[in-house]
């Protein structure tokens, strides 16, 4: 039974993991910026849940779409205004330049919200359902369904818009989607207000599980490499698989061998794939 | 008119030595008055970086002690008194950072006295700088037993051992819950962490208890849902959960999460402060069990500058506006000890204020200090504490106990 329950453990973090990493995976594949922003944006998705549910009482997925619409606007004029000035340079450029916001995010929350841990608890609290001797905790399943139902939205709005397919033309080939008329910057300005989108909207969702506070962005991001990783990078089903997949590795991985050992395997993992299969589970070469 | 010219120079010259050496004379002589009216000590902080919140914390437990005794005239040395002054020094929570600042406090600074930096590591590194100066120095957070094993001369620590926390509530424990027997432990693979997991590991042998799960989880660890299925698996009577305020909060919200509910389940360090209830409610706490070297809740009369614990309690509040908890109490009672000890020798003289040190035996708002040997401090109870609807109920020692304890944690 413990098996069972490790199981499900495993498949509702690994969905809170490709939520997490949705968003990243798109930005890095599209743009090739490595936004070292991400984690911070979760973190300020999850105090923007908590404020809202403070103050107006409103439940963390409805925050979601407060969090969806306010960071792609945030999101959309970073890029317009700051990397889109670097977009042309060497990878290095635009790393330093996420690094640098990151920093000056960071210790904005650091001065506003302080370092202290927040929760939101919600009122009454949502407990959990029982199946036998198997536990979920219900909170945990609303973000799941309401994580994977956004990876969903993503992926169809890739596959099935205009701007999508404009977004994924752009990531095949940048020169033939100019020539075809498609506005590069203003692509590129969409595709990283949806990654910033996501990040928010993930964090409004973990705001439910996870304690909040502005140190708590590194974690996230972490997780969101290892999982592009895995899955392949600018690839939604990769997002979703490699989430599904560091989720497994490390709560089998914590029974087995202890849990101490659950974030070096997941590293170890990441290593492992970057020797043996760097385009991930679903990844190929500069196509999605 | 060269003449002239001249002497006029030469005039001018001898007003200027005059006024060189009247200003060396009376420049220097308020200095050095200011100098014999003031007692400097040094404070090596991690004021930025991972450990800065603890900082913050221990830099409001010297102000509050600066400010009282300053507002009484200063610290009684012999028939007079002398203000205080604290030079703080950021160590940017590094280590060898922390040596630095302290060697640099004693040799550019001038201070009289120390402080450790936070914690046993920085404070036994620390330790050397202040045996080469021979500087009288007080740790004020530094609880394992190998900070002092070499016995340092001038290193006090106002902590007593980590055995200590948690041992009398076994006796306790096993009286309210006869069928004791299983118990897990789940710690942050971590310094002090692990420290209090083999105290309770040795203790909990000690008593006959079967320890049925122990696990270590790493620093980064987000979640834990499969160490606590296991966890649950083995059905444990009492769950010790170490690690940090961010992890207790998390673990404990995912005990929730998998209904893990045990008879006993005791938290440390997050319990001792007010954001662990804050952040876990008053439902996620409730009859969860912790300790700390001192608490709001225990109540001393002192000879200390604060006269009593209510006394501490209340200048804290009217400056700071906020209860204190043990990471201010701790810092503050470091100085306390120091004032002691240099009241008791009656001069400022390092070696005389160490020799104060070691033979001192005081009653301060935390509780009796006195040292051992080794130089940690062994004279009072560290208390034992419950929540119970977002309040600590002492439950250990005796003397300040509060409540008896209530067994089942939901």
């Amino acid at each position: 039974m413990i098996f069972v329950q490790i199981l499900v453990n495993g498949l509702v973090l690994g969905s809170l993991y490709a939520c997490i990493a949705a968003g990243f995976s798109l930005v890095w594949g599209v743009l090739n910026v490595i936004n070292l922003m991400h984690g911070s944006f979760i973190v300020l998705g999850a105090y923007l849940a908590l404020g809202l549910y403070l103050s107006i009482g409103l439940a963390p997925w409805w925050s979601l779409a407060v969090a969806a619409v306010l960071f792609f606007g945030i999101g959309y004029l970073i890029q317009r205004f700051l990397i889109n000035r670097v977009i042309a340079a060497p990878v290095l450029l635009s790393l330093t330049l996420t690094f640098g916001l990151d920093l000056i995010i960071q210790n904005a929350m650091l001065y506003f919200f302080k370092a202290d841990y927040r929760s939101l608890k919600l009122d009454p609290a949502l407990g959990s359902l029982a199946f036998g001797s198997v536990v979920v905790p219900v909170d945990r399943l609303i973000a799941m369904i309401f994580a994977l139902l956004l990876t969903l939205a993503l992926y169809i709005v890739l596959r099935k818009s205009r701007v999508g397919r404009a977004i994924v033309a752009v990531r095949v080939d940048q020169g033939a989607a100019r020539l075809l008329g498609v506005n590069i910057p203003s692509i590129y300005a969409i595709a990283f207000g949806i990654g910033t989108a996501m990040a928010a909207s993930a964090g409004t969702l973990l705001a439910l599980t996870f304690p909040i506070a502005p140190v708590a962005s590194y974690a996230f991001l972490g997780k969101a490499f290892v999982v592009c990783v895995l899955g392949g990078l600018g690839s939604v089903p990769g997002a979703v698989l490699g989430g599904l997949l560091l989720g497994l590795v490390e709560t089998f991985g914590a029974y087995a061998l202890g849990p101490e050992f659950a974030v070096m395997l997941s590293f170890g993992l990441l290593i492992l794939f970057l020797v043996v299969r760097p385009q991930g589970i679903l990844g190929r070469w500069g196509f999605e | 008119m060269t003449f002239a010219f001249r002497d006029f120079r030469s005039v001018g010259w001898s007003a200027a030595a005059a006024v060189l050496v009247a200003g060396t004379m009376f420049g220097t002589a308020p200095a050095q008055a200011q100098a014999k009216d003031v007692i400097k000590f040094g404070a090596p902080l991690p004021l930025t970086g991972a450990l800065s919140p603890e900082a913050l914390k221990a830099k409001q437990g010297f102000e509050i002690w600066m400010e009282m005794v300053n507002k009484a005239g200063g610290i009684k040395v012999g028939d007079r008194k002398m203000k205080v002054e604290i030079a703080f020094v950021d160590y940017q929570s590094n280590t060898p950072k922390a040596v630095q600042a302290a060697e640099g406090l004693i040799t550019q600074e001038k201070v009289d006295f120390l402080f450790s930096p936070h914690g046993s590591g920085a404070a036994k590194a620390a330790s050397n700088v202040s045996e080469k100066y021979k500087v009288p120095t007080v740790a004020a957070t530094a609880s394992s037993t190998q900070v002092f094993d070499q016995k340092p001369r001038y290193l006090f620590g106002t902590y007593t051992p980590n055995e200590t926390l948690l041992a009398p509530l076994f006796p306790i424990a096993k009286r309210d819950l006869p069928s004791l027997k299983k118990v897990a432990i789940y710690t942050r693979n971590d310094l002090f962490p692990l420290a209090l997991s083999q105290a309770v590991e040795r203790t909990a042998k000690k008593n006959g208890l079967d320890i049925v799960f122990n696990e270590k989880y790493a620093i980064t660890a987000l979640d834990h849902s499969s160490a606590l299925s296991q966890l649950k698996a083995a059905a444990p009577d009492w769950i010790f959960v170490f690690g940090y305020t961010n992890d207790n909060l998390m673990i404990r919200k995912q005990m929730i999460d998998q209904r893990l509910e045990a008879p006993l389940i005791t938290m440390l360090t997050g319990p001792s402060y007010p954001e662990f209830v804050e952040a876990a409610g008053v439902a996620g706490s409730e009859n969860i069990t912790g300790a700390s070297w001192w608490d709001a809740a225990v109540r001393y009369t002192s000879e200390d500058v604060f006269g009593s614990t209510e006394g501490y309690i209340k200048a804290f509040k009217d400056k700071f506006g906020i209860v204190p908890d043990y990471g201010h109490a701790s810092y503050t009672v470091a100085a306390v000890a120091l004032q002691l000890a240099i009241e008791k020798a009656g001069t400022t003289d390092r070696e005389k204020v160490r020799d104060a040190l070691a033979s001192l035996d005081a009653k301060t708002f935390f509780g009796p200090i006195k040292f051992n040997e080794i130089g940690q401090a062994n004279s009072y109870d560290p208390p034992i504490f419950q929540l119970r609807d977002g309040k600590t109920v002492v439950l250990y020692p005796e003397a300040t106990k509060q409540g008896d304890l209530r067994l089942g944690v939901k």
